[in-house]
């Protein structure tokens, strides 16, 4: 589904991803862990189109090459990133936002848009399964919800808009346990054999709840070392100091 | 520069010979100081001098009666309204109240005093003025439906000049929602100088709203002048996004204790749009209240104006005064100026301004798209986001439903 080769990415002449490779097949889940400042933020970004970064090297997403995508095309084609700090829109309210979201990508794949009460019908039925109150919906985008409430939103719209490569960036950071349980259970009712996960975290905690299948040690813009779910438990113990 | 209008006082018929010389007088004053330039304070951000030669080869007064008559009709809320063509009564309908509570006629030339002003659209306003209406509300009563009045501009207007007056007045404790509606149907340019005089009794309240339905290659100005009673109320919203050049000039004096106003206005400006907003609030009375939130977003080469004045005098203690103005810069190119002035005589008041321009933020833009959402659309989004905020302080209802959708709109492009 994904195959990234010899990637490397700069912003503002700080050279950031040395030389990257990682490739991910439908239904595999991947963690990628590492020290502050190793690149995991920066590759998320650069997957998601963020601009502002200069790239070499290739990235393969269902065999198109993905520099070549705008953001939006990305978001349409199946790719979702849930952010590590989601942004407070004001102005912009969050159920128009999440219909405009999910008919946009609807319509790139040439599906019917949905109607205001299809639409509402379904985004009520899946806040709750998250345990979103109905009421966050009708507010301003993200403004004033807490921490949790960001992340949950995030998962939300993960769910919602049923992406094929889902990019988790420290979506735990912020969350209590109640939370993490939460977001992880949305997480694995989600998992299925099409489509595949990209968790980057600093901690083994949300590996406790999503199993994956490979972990990776991110330090200094390369893959450093590839293991399976074993390899988080052991870092949490003994830090990355005795592998970067 | 050329000389590019031409009036006659001639062309309007039916006048007083003591009003032929009257009108004559201002004719030639007008002639002596011509259109404001940027030279006169008031207008050093809007040389309409220099915009009006540019864009017309010759301005007239016709005052040819308009052929058009049929409006098209909001059906989004159920409404009162009177349709001018060319700032003529032509129709109007108050079926849904009682009658005799709210008296409309033709705007009475003979009676009504002229305001001496040295702004020398006034003094053309003065001399070539025809049409117009004089609205006046009876004490408690309350309208059951706003009033929209249909501001229709005819095809025939070419390079011409529509002058007229307006006067509304609103006795003790009643109210009114009004709609002030630019329905456009000539392609070409032309102007519009309006003034109009709101007198608002004890206890009054006032929702004067100005929007316009499409683009309108129209050069507008309008001077209102509001004086308040005691406990009145007055809230005034723009909406006119579309217009080629607009200039709204409001005076609204708070002539008696616990009188209360406000501005808002959201304008989305494209190509080489052009509006300014001019106020002066006088704070003539203890215990008043005042306030002022402009939102300008700007694209391509448009220019926005936001000159705001606060005046208190030495007896308004307990003044609360305060406006904000926010711009967005969508491009380099597009322009926004603001000139905010306090002049402040008494000492016991709460008086604040702030401005700020800046351009879209392109984290918010990336998360938008990130989820799918086009480029175009994100931008709607944040820039709707950004003028709606405007239209909170109404109440919930049709009317509010059909105002959010007429900016949506014109954020859209119309």
């Amino acid at each position: 589904m994904l195959n990234i080769k010899n990637l490397e990415a700069t912003i503002d002449n700080k050279h950031i991803l040395k030389g990257l490779n990682l490739d991910i097949n439908p239904g595999e889940v991947h963690a990628i862990m590492g020290p502050n400042g190793s690149g995991k933020s920066t590759l998320a970004n650069v997957l998601s189109g963020k601009p502002g970064y200069e790239t070499k090297g290739k990235i393969k997403y269902n065999g198109e090459s993905l520099v070549e995508l705008s953001t939006e095309e990305r978001a349409q084609k199946g790719i979702f990133l849930a952010f590590q700090y989601p942004l407070e829109i004001p102005g912009v309210n969050t159920n128009i936002f999440l219909k405009t979201s999910l008919n946009s990508v609807r319509k790139a794949k040439g599906e019917q848009e949905l109607d205001t009460l299809t639409f509402l019908k379904l985004i009520k039925e899946k806040a709750s399964e998250l345990g979103i109150d109905e009421k966050f919906l009708s507010r301003q985008l993200n403004v004033g919800f807490s921490g949790g409430e960001k992340k949950k939103n995030e998962i939300l719209q993960m769910k919602l808009l049923q992406p094929k490569l889902s990019i988790l960036d420290e979506t735990d950071s912020g969350l209590d346990i109640d939370a993490l349980r939460i977001v992880a259970d949305g997480v694995n009712s989600y998992k299925n054999k099409e489509n595949a996960f990209l968790i980057i975290t600093h901690y083994q905690r949300l590996l406790d709840y999503i199993k994956p299948d490979f972990v990776h040690v991110l330090s200094n813009g390369k893959i450093v070392k590839t293991g399976n779910a074993e390899l988080g438990v052991q870092l949490e113990k003994t830090g990355y100091s005795n592998i970067v | 520069m050329k000389q590019y209008y031409d009036f006659k006082i001639e062309k309007i018929k039916g006048l007083s010979p003591e009003e032929i010389h009257l009108r004559k007088k201002n004719l030639e004053l007008f002639y002596q100081i011509g259109f404001p330039n940027k030279n006169d304070e008031d207008w050093k951000f809007s040389d309409l001098n220099s915009i009006l030669s540019k864009n017309f080869n010759n301005i007239a007064n016709n005052n040819f009666l308009p052929k058009e008559k049929n409006i098209k009709i909001i059906e989004e809320f159920e409404h009162n309204y009177i349709s001018l063509f060319d700032g003529k009564i032509v129709s109007k309908d108050f079926s849904y109240e009682e009658k005799n509570k709210v008296l409309i006629d033709n705007f009475n030339y003979k009676d009504e005093p002229i305001f001496d002003n040295k702004n020398s659209l006034f003094i053309l306003n003065n001399a070539l003025s025809t049409g117009g209406f004089s609205l006046e509300i009876s004490k408690n009563y309350k309208l059951k439906k706003p009033l929209i009045i249909y501001n229709n501009f005819s095809t025939l207007l070419k390079e011409t000049i529509v002058n007229y007056k307006n006067l509304i007045i609103l006795n003790e404790n009643s109210e009114l929602n009004l709609i002030n509606y630019i329905n456009n149907s000539s392609r070409e340019n032309f102007m519009v100088n309006t003034v109009e005089n709101i007198k608002m009794k004890k206890n009054s309240s006032l929702n004067n709203i100005l929007i316009n339905n499409s683009k309108c290659n129209g050069y507008f100005y309008k001077y209102i002048k509001c004086d308040l009673e005691k406990n009145s109320s007055l809230e005034n919203y723009l909406i006119s996004s579309g217009l080629k050049f607009n200039k709204l000039d409001i005076e609204i004096n708070l002539n008696e204790e616990y009188s209360k106003s406000s501005v808002f206005s959201a304008l989305n400006l494209m190509n080489n749009e052009h509006q300014e907003i001019k106020t002066r609030i006088n704070h003539n009375a203890p215990h008043c209240h005042s306030y002022q939130k402009v939102k300008n977003v700007l694209n391509n080469e448009s220019k926005g104006i936001y000159q705001g004045k606060i005046f208190v005098k030495n007896i308004a203690q307990k003044t609360d005064a305060y406006q904000l103005s926010r711009a967005l810069l969508l491009k380099d190119t597009a322009e926004f100026d603001a000139k905010p002035e306090l002049e402040i005589y008494a000492d016991d008041v709460k008086c604040s301004h702030g401005s700020t321009s800046g351009s879209i933020d392109l984290n918010s833009v990336h998360y938008l798209k990130s989820r799918g959402i086009p480029e175009n659309e994100a931008y709607q989004m944040l820039v709707n986001g950004f003028l709606s905020e405007i239209l909170e302080k109404l109440p919930k209802g049709k009317l509010k439903n059909f105002l959010i959708e007429k900016l949506e709109s014109q954020i859209n492009g119309h």
